[in-house]
């Protein structure tokens, strides 16, 4: 008889976990002796209000630590090209958004690098991660953001409306600079996570391990950028239902952290919200991780599912909860895209069948979940395809419960659980607002969210800087 | 297709409509633990709403979400005058926009802080289950 119980985690995607980090202090000397050039790193700025909205060490992060693996650097041209037309790299593996070091042409004709060139990049004043230039070429802001995201026209299952400036994601890609250096990235020195986020850094390699240690060969992830609220707690419950002959042994919550829009919550309160509800008992920690990774968040819906396909695959996990409006802003999507995606596929976006089932697709398995809300006659938090309580259920909103706190109400725990909200309020006090705000954003992208140690340089990469 | 706009009724606000016909209107949510008054508008004033405001949106229910505080405090203040749940209530209150725009601008940088003990919290955290590895 067959055994049906899972008893490996998932291979990474692209078959084989990037790991580009260097931690020996004289290959790292070694590596910068052959730089030319030496750039300091700088946030992408919204193009019309200056204010900062993507920083590119985020996806040097996550390239060279593996959560974007095959992905190993900054795309080629040709790389790009296929990346937007079908969402796929070169080597056929799927891959859903454009990984790019833009710079402007000033900068560019500074540095005086080009294509075979090694280029040193600082990050807060210290050496951190090597670009191997392999390609330099120009895009098309506008065309860029246009077809990351797709249109009415040419992707008219999902997209309902035209992306505009209110997007945050399709403002990303349009506040880019025009010129690109591609080539692979390598971390040469190791940045120091902060607190509180230091204790929910699992880079793809380090999950696998804690897994294994767990004994976890079931594990499902729960995307977010949200403080919990109580129909995602339930979502993550019952999502892990799912599993072999038992459900999952792991439910692993990875939150993306980074740029994210104004009147989203603080990323330090959302990891510590999560981690709440382990330590305040609801669900018990042998079950439940926190984890997160580094990405200016892009809420593109169906397209971001992929990339959290990616990430979550590479991490070691099986199945991935999809909800409504995943990882969604406004209406420009259907509010159930990423699900169609996951359930029949997308033609215009390249997939005619699922992304599970597709040449140089994915091992994790969608849970496409409808909704949870709050009844009160079935006296839980409801699943929609089971309560028929109309009329009597509420349904959750997250843009509600920050309209509560932004009118000084406390929400009650059908919304919150005490703890959760507490820790809500613990970050109020510390930046004086429960939100992101300008001052915020501006603070968080000076503070960043990892330290450098101090490293030196050889003599020629100082002459570059002075 | 309509679109909504709530009000959530504390005690506050409950007092001030306190047996006119609006109290009638109230509708309990999340089974009696908070309470509202909805205004149904035609979409246009709906996102002719949205517009005012750089945060505001259409949340999956089609209700009118993220608005300033101020805002909801003066579209209570013309629920109140006009006694209506009418598409009037949000006109009205969008025509006096201007004399709340330094309320609004204030709510942008600061909101107090609400007065809660987190000790309980804070001592949970003091011996987290995950640790740093690094």
């Amino acid at each position: 008889m067959q055994d049906i119980r899972i008893k490996d985690l998932p291979p990474p995607h692209g078959g084989k976990l990037v790991e580009r980090v260097v931690r020996d202090p004289q290959m790292a000397w070694k590596l910068m002796e052959k730089c030319s050039a030496v750039y300091d790193i700088k946030p992408t700025l919204h193009y019309k209000t200056g204010a900062p909205i993507r920083n590119v060490y985020r996806e040097i992060m996550s390239v060279c630590y593996g959560f974007f693996s095959p992905v190993e650097g900054s795309m080629t041209k040709a790389e790009l090209e296929s990346v937007l037309d079908r969402r796929r790299l070169l080597s056929g593996w799927v891959f859903p958004y454009p990984i790019l070091f833009d710079i402007s042409e000033e900068d560019f004709k500074k540095l005086g690098v080009g294509p075979g060139d090694w280029l040193l990049l600082r990050l807060k004043g210290e050496p951190f991660a090597i670009l191997e230039i392999e390609e330099v070429y120009e895009i098309d802001p506008f065309d860029v953001a246009t077809r990351t995201f797709g249109t009415p026209e040419k992707n008219p299952e999902v997209v309902k409306v035209p992306f505009d400036d209110k997007h945050t994601g399709y403002v990303i890609y349009k506040s880019f600079n025009k010129i690109i250096l591609a080539g692979k990235y390598t971390i040469i020195n190791e940045p120091k996570i902060r607190p509180p986020f230091d204790r929910f850094w699992y880079p793809p390699k380090k999950a696998r391990e804690e897994f294994k240690r767990r004994g976890w060969t079931t594990v499902i992830a729960h995307q977010t950028r949200n403080v919990p609220h109580t129909g995602h707690e339930a979502l993550m419950k019952m999502a892990a239902y799912i599993g072999d002959i038992k459900p999952c042994d792991g439910i692993v919550v990875n939150a993306i952290i980074g740029a994210k829009r104004i009147g989203d919550f603080p990323d330090e309160a959302i990891v510590e919200a999560h981690e709440m509800l382990h330590l305040a008992g609801y669900i018990k920690p042998e079950r439940h991780m926190v984890t997160f990774t580094l990405w200016d968040m892009r809420y593109g819906n169906p397209i971001e599912s992929l990339l959290h396909a990616v990430i979550r695959q590479n991490m070691g996990i099986s199945w991935h909860m999809f909800g409504r409006d995943h990882a969604a802003l406004g209406e420009y999507y259907d509010i159930y895209a990423t699900q169609i995606l996951w359930s029949k596929g997308i033609p215009s976006f390249g997939f005619d069948a699922p992304p599970y089932a597709v040449p140089g697709g994915f091992y994790i398995r969608p849970q496409n979940i409808a909704e949870f809300w709050y009844c009160p006659k079935c006296k839980e938090f409801a699943y929609s395809e089971n309560c028929n309580h109309k009329g009597i259920y509420s349904r959750y909103s997250g843009s509600f419960i920050r309209g509560l706190l932004n009118e000084g109400l406390t929400p009650p725990p059908e919304i919150y659980r005490p703890e959760v909200y507490k820790v809500v309020v613990k970050w109020w006090k510390e930046f004086g607002y429960p939100f992101n705000n300008e001052k915020y954003l501006r603070e968080r992208e000076e503070r960043l969210e990892v330290d450098l140690p101090h490293m030196d340089m050889p003599e020629h990469l100082k002459k570059k800087i002075s | 297709m309509a679109k909504y706009f709530a009000i959530i009724i504390d005690e506050k606000r409950f007092a001030a409509i306190k047996g006119t016909s609006l109290e009638e209107k109230i509708e309990p949510i999340f089974g009696g633990a908070l309470k509202r008054l909805v205004i149904e508008v035609p979409d246009e004033l709906g996102q002719k709403t949205i517009e005012q405001f750089s945060k505001a949106r259409f949340d999956a229910r089609g209700f009118i979400e993220e608005t300033p505080a101020a805002f909801k405090r003066l579209v209570f203040k013309k629920i109140v005058e006009l006694k209506s749940l009418s598409p009037e209530v949000l006109e009205k209150a969008l025509e006096e926009l201007p004399s709340i725009k330094e309320e609004i601008e204030k709510e942008d940088r600061e909101l107090p802080v609400p007065d809660v003990d987190i000790s309980d919290i804070l001592e949970l955290q003091r011996n987290p289950v995950q640790k740093p590895t690094q």
